[in-house]
């Protein structure tokens, strides 16, 4: 399936643009322009051919190049579905900032400063995004190394009576901020110009993990929003230039570790475009219907957290209950319950155990019941519905330009779903429907991830029946190179058991590459950007997270209202910090 | 404790009192940074229900006794997560949940504080990527242990890490015979 730019668009580019270079492929279609073109590029792209759907930015360090970065801005065409990318070297550190051209392009520009130090013209604050005003360098770099500079006495407080600290290990640690860091970082994000300067978060109950809101308000009324991120940052994308492909699979579990499963499968297809490799059918729908389990147990505890933010304490523990069945299933497949790390490379890592399927029908049986009971209590109590209705409206044209994605963009009525965009696994031989909504407010956004639920529960019965039929068969393409052996074939056979040993050591070896490939996670689109230069491990890894641009526009939302309804907006997003901070 | 005569006295100590009550109230102040937290939930939640331990978690850190540091501690938030354990009255404990907040788990990076007893004191190490409801309430009753130990003046004997029940090597009860 065509998914990048058509050939006659790239020849009128070529006609309208002088001096650029095209690079063609299946997995990643790229124009090569230089810095003075890029806005006019830019504009051309959105205006005239339709790319107006902002997907994501970011940058490569090139150490022994001149000039040494290179800014990636992915861009999407929602008529044509095709997407196209565009490369652009940053002469002397810095690239003309386009946050005019999308809004959404605001965080991205700020975290590419923080992680490079590549500065954008025209951005109205660059401060950095993840770590705090005062740090020294900028980590993505790749003369900075993965474990910091490590030049702070801080040894641990927990002595044994001989007085031998708990740990034996390095009792000097990289920089840790003090509260006046922390206050600058603040300072630096938005000034009071009206009565009080509210903090929030970041280790409040509401926040739904560790984001920092500040509020500039007006008696009850805010005027003014920023949202500081960065306090969950632990480097994955600098830990995935370090590891083979294999090794990494568990750190996306602990990325959006709400949707551990769809975040594998994301990562996994990108990486089996990128090495050429098909898995077999039953692995596919294996895959599909752990996706979609995943989803339900998601958008339970987003129900669950949702209403307990606006009072209704009984869903969150009816939620968990159903969440208790879906855990259940889960650990009994994959072996644990939240970061299960069950998919492969080239299938998935242990075939379904006996009862598997019973024990699916019986929970797809049992359920719809109590999605019933959710919607008896909520659906149409009136506090419900004073606290949901045209609250936090998105219009359709915020979507394009913030690059939204996910439930939140399909509430504003945008039909930008992936699993039909560019459908992987075996969601091309199901059969389901994309609910939309019509106002784009928090009470839409309910209303599509309970019809979600149902949706999941229907593709989940598709691909239990197709597996009835599948007893036996082959669940991992184990006749590739590149695909780890199963432990039965280690213990049976030498070969195997040379190449289990020079994959684990070595890595998937491949040719150079860039692959961009994404999966429809619970929370929007997950992207996995990965350039390999042909070791075992990428060159970069760039992950584009749905919920750190869905969240962008929660400022946006939260103007000229109430503060209350600062817990309605935000879990009606549902963000999950793991993903926006990476 | 004693009872004397069986006919409604008991003789005790203050701190006997105070070390009873204590350990079976534990109010945990309700922060979650990163995947643990959503065990935490999970054990706070139906199934599990820590309630009925006496276990209610509450929304500000004037109100808690135990701060459960469930997830990832990150160089950022390790002053701010300073200030929550400062703000709490004693006597206090720390549970520190999880591979991360515990020894920096699989994120050795520049980003990650390599184990949260580099910033404050933690009386339990709960391991797991994450740990299991099960293996959180185990850290709870060890807690209690704990300060039952030192009411009664005696030292607390740390466990050694190969008899840490996980997921999958449950609690081993000795019998009386000796097997």
């Amino acid at each position: 399936m065509q998914i990048w730019i058509s050939s006659e668009e790239l020849e009128s580019v070529k006609n309208q643009f002088e001096g650029i270079n095209v690079e063609e492929g299946e997995n990643f279609t790229s124009l090569t322009v230089d810095k003075n073109s890029l806005l006019n590029l830019l504009v051309y792209l959105k205006n005239s051919l339709g790319y107006k759907h902002f997907i994501d930015l970011f940058c490569i360090d090139y150490p022994l190049h001149k000039p040494r970065f290179q800014g990636i801005y992915i861009l999407f065409n929602p008529e044509k579905n095709r997407r196209v990318a565009v490369k652009c070297w940053a002469e002397e550190d810095s690239l003309p900032s386009v946050v005019h051209i999308w809004k959404g392009a605001k965080w991205a520009e700020r975290e590419a400063w923080d992680m490079f130090g590549v500065s954008f013209d025209g951005h109205e604050n660059l401060v950095r995004m993840f770590l705090w005003e005062g740090y020294k360098y900028h980590p993505l770099r790749k003369d900075f190394p993965l474990k910091g500079i490590e030049d702070t006495y801080l040894p641990s407080l927990n002595l044994r009576p001989d007085e031998i600290p708990a740990h034996n290990y390095n009792p000097y640690h990289t920089k840790v901020p003090t509260l006046e860091d922390i206050e600058r970082t603040q300072k630096s994000r938005m000034e009071k110009k009206n009565q009080i300067v509210l903090n929030w978060g970041p280790l409040h109950p509401g926040t739904h993990g560790t984001i920092w809101f500040l509020f500039d308000m007006e008696g009850e009324y805010v005027k003014n929003c920023d949202i500081i991120l960065g306090q969950l940052h632990r480097g994955v994308e600098k830990i995935a230039e370090n590891l083979t492909y294999t090794q990494f699979i568990p750190y996306t579990d602990r990325m959006d570790y709400i949707s551990a499963l769809c975040s594998q499968v994301a990562y996994v297809n990108a990486v089996e475009k990128l090495l050429g490799i098909d898995p077999p059918e039953k692995a596919k729908y294996i895959r599909t219907m752990m996706c979609e389990l995943q989803r339900i147990n998601s958008h339970l505890l987003w129900l669950g957290t949702f209403a307990l933010d606006l009072g209704a304490l009984t869903i969150f523990l009816y939620a968990f209950r159903e969440r208790e069945k879906i855990m259940d299933i889960i650990e009994g497949i994959a072996g644990i319950r939240l970061n299960s790390s069950y998919i492969r490379i080239g299938g998935v890592a242990k075939d379904l155990p006996d009862g598997a399927l019973d024990v699916i029908s019986h929970f797809i049986k049992d359920f719809p019941e109590k999605l019933e009971e959710y919607e008896t209590i909520l659906t149409k109590n009136r506090v419900w519905l004073k606290r949901n209705v045209d609250v936090g409206i998105i219009k359709k044209d915020d979507v394009y330009s913030y690059g939204l994605t996910g439930v939140v963009a399909r509430s504003a009525g945008i039909p930008y779903d992936i699993r039909m965009v560019q459908p992987t696994d075996a969601y091309d031989k199901v059969d389901f429907e994309i609910p939309l909504g019509k106002v784009g407010d928090c009470y839409d956004r309910y209303l599509l991830r309970m019809e979600e639920m149902r949706q999941s529960l229907s593709i989940i019965a598709q691909c239990v029946e197709k597996l009835k039929n599948m007893e036996g068969k082959e669940y991992i393409a184990t006749d590739y190179s590149n695909v780890l052996p199963t432990l039965e074939e280690v213990f049976n056979s030498i070969e195997s058991m040379v190449k289990d040993f020079t994959l684990r050591v070595y890595g998937e070896k491949t040719t150079d590459g860039e692959v961009y490939l994404s999966g429809e996670n619970p929370r929007g689109e997950l992207g996995f950007y990965i350039n390999s230069k042909g070791e075992g491990r990428p060159y970069r890894m760039r992950i584009r997270s749905g919920a750190f641009y869905n969240l962008q526009i929660f400022p946006e939302l939260i103007k000229g209202r109430t503060i209350a309804d600062a817990v309605a907006i935000l879990g009606s997003l549902d963000p999950v910090v793991g993903e926006t901070d990476r | 404790m004693a009872v004397k005569h069986n006919n409604g006295i008991i003789l005790t100590t203050v701190e006997e009192v105070l070390s009873w009550g204590r350990r079976n109230s534990l109010w945990p102040a309700s922060v979650g940074l990163a995947c643990c937290a959503i065990e935490m939930m999970h054990t706070a939640a139906s199934r599990f229900d820590t309630d009925r331990l006496g276990i209610i978690f509450r929304g500000s850190p004037r109100q808690s006794d135990v701060l459960i540091v469930a997830g990832t501690v990150v160089n950022k938030v390790a002053p701010m997560l300073k200030l929550i354990y400062d703000q709490m009255p004693d006597p206090k404990w720390v549970i520190s949940m999880g591979g991360c907040s515990s020894a920096g788990g699989p994120f050795p990076t520049y980003a990650t504080l390599q184990g949260v007893d580099r910033i404050i004191p933690v009386d339990v190490y709960v391991p797991g990527c994450p740990p299991t409801p099960q293996a959180l309430l185990w850290g709870i009753m060890e807690l209690q242990k704990k300060i039952k130990a030192k009411k009664e003046g005696k030292v607390w004997e740390e466990i050694p890490v190969k008899e840490v029940p996980t997921a999958s090597q449950p609690i081993k009860e000795k019998s009386p015979l000796g097997f």
